[in-house]
């Protein structure tokens, strides 16, 4: 039988997506085993990430301070404005080096079936920055609706844009269709009806 | 365990684990089951795009006999719901559907007619043609969509409230005036059966004749004009009536036009 400092952690991990109580058990022997000092970086890190990030003020990114790295970078195109679902979203785009404009997370998307409305999420503080820049007369060009593909994240899109309607702004979503690499003989008829609905100039 | 094939409606969607979903599904076969699809998130797997709210598909799973979930092994799209076809109002009348179908039916009940009224329902709100309908003469608003299909769920479920005479007496209620609808009685009331009774809404001439048309079977109901006043006092009896039977009022009624 664990001891009871051990079963407390077990019990912790357990809290964890994707742990079952097997691995809860794998990972607090593991951390009893290693260096000390190796165990006491996890609690550190844990500790340091709960009291140091917050949101930020302006674009509900994960940030360190009041203001995240993105909405401080002065080289970034500012007229350019790209709203994702979730920080881990962002990332992604962010891994792609192919867009240099700023972002807003939502933090979600609008759920009814899960009693998730749009009073939830960061859609009111969007609409104020974006009506904010263009009254400041700095707006934003385009706004890209990089929310995921899918009736929820459409939902939100298109509600958001209906918010947006009376502000002199473009406002895209991004492209959808056949993935690369695959062919059009194995592709579902929606992808192909999307992929030329969506069809661009060489 | 078994192998089963069917047509399904996807009514939720569960994240679950980092990979994998836990779905509700309507299927025309077998009724509501719930199944897990592993991996069902990750880009490439036998699941394609099809697992999607409110996605009609072709789905295979294994049934499991222990009261566990169902193992979903494959899916493949029919249609999705395309949602911008007829706007927001659509994209929640569709939700709402879904919502019905999950809260007004068991697992392993089937109901072909009703999975294919939800079909067709959500054809006209978010099919790939329902722009086209939308702006052609006569085209069918989500509301008279949601109160249609309420309606039709209700008489395939053997809940359609008694509305073309007295739910007590049987004797025809008076067509002037206002029309008492029982809550609890599970239809309208005539004049000497409405005294005594709880939980009744009153509803206009207009309101009552409007259920009255879109309960029937035929299709009397495309040519009802539903107005505001209407829409709005039928929203409330029905949202009511609705929540009686499923203990709760629906989610997604607060999303709906009125």
């Amino acid at each position: 039988m664990a001891s009871e400092s051990v079963a407390r952690l077990i019990e912790q991990l357990t809290k964890l997506p994707g742990i079952g109580k097997k691995s809860a058990e794998r990972l607090a022997y593991h951390i009893l085993r290693v260096h000390e000092n190796e165990a006491l970086g996890l609690a550190d890190a844990i500790r340091d990430v709960k009291q140091n990030v917050c949101y930020c003020k302006t674009c509900f990114n994960l940030s360190e301070g009041e203001t995240c790295a993105i909405c401080g970078d002065a080289t970034r195109d500012r007229q350019l404005l790209c709203v994702v679902e979730q920080p881990r979203d962002l990332i992604g785009l962010e891994e792609t080096g192919a867009y240099k404009g700023l972002y807003h997370v939502l933090l979600g998307r609008i759920a009814p079936l899960e009693g998730i409305g749009p009073e939830q999420l960061t859609i009111d503080a969007l609409v104020e920055r974006v009506r904010a820049a263009t009254v400041q007369g700095g707006g934003f060009r385009e706004i890209i609706m990089a929310t995921n593909p899918t009736v929820e994240g459409d939902g939100t899109a298109l509600y958001i844009s209906n918010l947006l309607a009376d502000i002199p702004v473009q406002i895209t979503r991004l492209a959808r269709g056949i993935t690369t690499g695959s062919v059009l003989e194995f592709a579902n008829k929606e992808v192909l009806t999307d992929a030329l609905s969506g069809r661009q100039k060489f | 365990m078994s192998l089963e094939k069917a047509t399904a409606i996807v009514l939720r969607v569960v994240h679950w684990s980092e990979s994998s979903y836990v779905l509700t599904l309507f299927t025309r076969e077998l009724g509501k089951i719930s199944a897990v699809a592993k991996g069902a998130r990750r880009p490439k797997g036998p699941f394609d795009a099809a697992l999607d709210l409110l996605a009609l598909c072709k789905v295979v799973f294994v049934r499991k006999t222990s009261g566990a979930l169902d193992v979903l092994t494959e899916a493949k799209l029919v249609r999705c719901f395309r949602v911008r076809a007829l706007g927001l109002g659509a994209l929640n009348a569709g939700y709402y559907v879904a919502e019905l179908l999950n809260e007004l039916t068991d697992e392993y009940d089937p109901h072909p007619v009703l999975f294919d009224v939800a079909e067709a329902a959500l054809l006209r709100l978010g099919g790939a043609a329902a722009s086209a309908v939308a702006t052609a003469a006569g085209a069918i608003a989500p509301a008279a969509e949601v109160l249609r299909f309420e309606l039709l769920a209700l008489r395939e479920l053997g809940y359609l409230p008694t509305l073309e005479e007295c739910v007590e007496c049987g004797r025809p209620v008076a067509a002037d005036g206002r029309v008492a609808f029982g809550l609890l009685s599970g239809g309208v009331l005539c004049r000497d059966c409405r005294p005594g009774k709880r939980q009744v809404v009153s509803l206009s001439r207009q309101s009552w004749q409007t259920l009255v048309a879109f309960a029937r079977p035929d299709e009397a109901w495309r040519q009802t004009p539903l107005s505001r006043e209407v829409r709005g006092e039928v929203r409330g009896a029905m949202g009511q009536f609705i929540a009686g039977i499923i203990g709760h009022e629906p989610q997604v009624a607060a999303y709906l036009e009125r």
